[in-house]
């Protein structure tokens, strides 16, 4: 990719844009003419969505969500690598809970919101709870995949020095795994924020899953497709934003590598 | 000897995938703890309102799948699901091989593509109920549209990813044209679109009952909800445990299906442990 030309990559992002605009114009003529109720042309939606977007009812919604996600996120990252770390670190700790988390791990979480919902009731910490329980798995295969794959050499040099278990685990697993764990991160991320919507499609209160649901019943399509387009948004700044925050942490990383490796 | 080999595969995968690592005592016996402690507690706090105890949801289960009332449902869902699988696969191969072997076609379809994919499947479900229904065409398409990315980004990765020794080999040998696609790349790329697909099985199944959850009328979606609805908690749980315990038999069975199918790519993808 980086080896192409830069005036070749413009001409290749022109001809992407170009067919994007293309599809959107075919739609557009092809909704004008049929004047289908559920495909509204794309003028329309995009009407709809400047109109929706900064109202201070869809702010709140996002806003909600948001929190939900970050707290949820937060929780369930956390776990996954103190949890990834333990199990990395010693095959015995792995082994003992291998069977368990395999089988938690195998549970599509639409069967967990329901079992949340009996056990803490319908409101946030139930939401919660089910991303933190989303979030939680990807974050902890790939911690412990980034530690089993710490190469022998570092292991033996910090065995060399004597380090602790807990040292050791932590300023040398910890960073060499790093890479990794960022990856199941991202993968964590988009999960998060499918979550968020799943959780709000049961039940009440206020989010962007229960405003896109709501829709459905005031048959307004133009502000479903508005909801449903601001969370992609949503979910390609989210994941911009950890990329950014990726670069920097490991940049010691890709300065020993080259270049980023995405 | 066939025979002797096929099985130590099968172990292999067995024990790759964590259930069987050696016999995993430790694990086993922890896994069992677990719900000893969980059963334990709802016994003497009294919780049943609120989680359904590990033999209560046995009961459940078993009940459900010799009654043919759960096992009825797991079949609609897994006829459901194979079929958007299967979509998935043809449009993500298909496309992914057009992708990965035409730079010309990488960006005229790039700014489409991650126009799309950021969408999450689920979050189309109130749209999707609108273009195709209540039915079962309406979660076809959910479980399709959710499973097409990672088999499509997988396709792309191993077609671009070929060596180029291969393509140059097969110059030299006069496979030129389009027989440079179907006999070098694709071939070259299978073992990257089968962990695609691997990818998009799991995530299939999960999109599959979450819509089956929310709009079924039929399927292990719809009989969690159901039961969810109606407070009977082992039901629930049992629906849950089964739906997981699918999960990993797919998984497995992909995961032995490749090692069957793929055997000469063996080597470069042993996994560092």
């Amino acid at each position: 990719m980086s080896t192409r030309a830069p005036l070749t990559r413009f001409r290749g992002v022109l001809l992407g844009a170009l067919v994007f605009v293309a599809a959107l114009a075919i739609w557009e003529a092809w909704a004008r003419s049929a004047e289908s109720f559920y495909f509204p042309p794309v003028s329309e939606i995009g009407r709809e969505a400047l109109d929706v977007w900064p109202s201070a009812d869809f702010l709140t919604a996002v806003g909600a969500s948001v929190k939900r996600l970050a707290a949820g996120y937060a929780i369930g990252a956390t776990a996954g690598v103190s949890i990834g770390l333990a199990m990395g670190s010693s095959r015995r700790v792995r082994s003992t809970l291998g069977p368990t988390t395999e089988f938690l791990r195998a549970l599509p979480v639409i069967a967990v919101v329901p079992i949340a919902i009996s056990l803490l009731d319908d409101g946030d910490t139930m939401r919660i709870a089910v991303i933190a329980f989303g979030v939680f798995f990807p974050v902890l295969v790939a911690t412990v995949a980034g530690v089993c794959g710490v190469p022998p050499e570092i292991r033996d040099t910090a065995a060399l020095f004597h380090l602790g278990k807990v040292e050791r685990t932590i300023r040398v697993y910890l960073p060499a795994a790093l890479p990794t764990i960022f990856a199941g991160l991202r993968t964590a991320l988009s999960i998060g924020l499918v979550l968020v919507v799943i959780a709000e499609f049961t039940g009440t209160g206020d989010g962007l899953g229960v405003y896109i649901w709501t829709q459905r019943f005031l048959f307004d399509v133009q502000a479903m497709y508005a909801g449903i387009l601001f969370l992609g948004l949503l979910g390609y700044v989210l994941n911009g934003l950890l990329l950014v925050l990726e670069r920097r942490v490991l940049a010691w990383h890709y300065g020993a590598i080259g270049e980023p490796v995405h | 000897m066939a025979e002797r080999v096929g099985r130590d595969s099968q172990a292999r995968v067995l024990r790759e995938h964590g259930l069987l690592r050696r016999a995993n005592i430790a694990g086993v016996l922890f896994a069992l703890a677990f719900l000893l402690v969980a059963e334990a507690c709802v016994r003497l706090f009294d919780l049943s309102d609120s989680v359904a105890a590990p033999a209560d949801t046995a009961g459940a289960l078993f009940e459900g799948i010799s009654d043919g009332s759960l096992a009825g449902e797991v079949e609609t869902t897994l006829v459901t699901y194979v079929q958007g699988l299967a979509l998935a696969a043809v449009i993500g191969v298909l496309l992914g091989i057009a992708i990965g072997s035409s730079r010309t076609v990488e960006s005229a379809s790039s700014v489409v593509i991650e126009f799309l994919r950021p969408i999450p499947a689920v979050a189309l479900i109130p749209l999707a109920i609108f273009w195709f229904g209540l039915g079962t065409p309406m979660l076809r398409f959910l479980v399709a549209y959710a499973a097409v990315w990672p088999i499509l980004v997988h396709t792309v990765y191993g077609v671009r990813g070929v060596d180029r020794v291969l393509h140059d080999v097969a110059a030299t040998s006069g496979v030129t044209g389009a027989a440079r696609i179907t006999r070098v790349s694709v071939p070259a790329a299978l073992p990257s679109i089968a962990t695609g697909i691997r990818i998009s099985a799991a995530l299939a199944l999960a999109v599959c009952v979450t819509g089956e959850y929310f709009v079924g009328t039929e399927g292990i979606g719809h009989y969690m909800q159901d039961h969810a609805a109606a407070y009977r908690l082992p039901e629930l749980y049992a629906a849950a445990a089964l739906t997981g315990l699918l999960g990993l038999a797919i998984d497995v069975a992909l995961r032995s299906a490749e090692r069957r199918v793929l055997f000469w790519a063996g080597e470069e993808r042993v996994r560092p442990r």
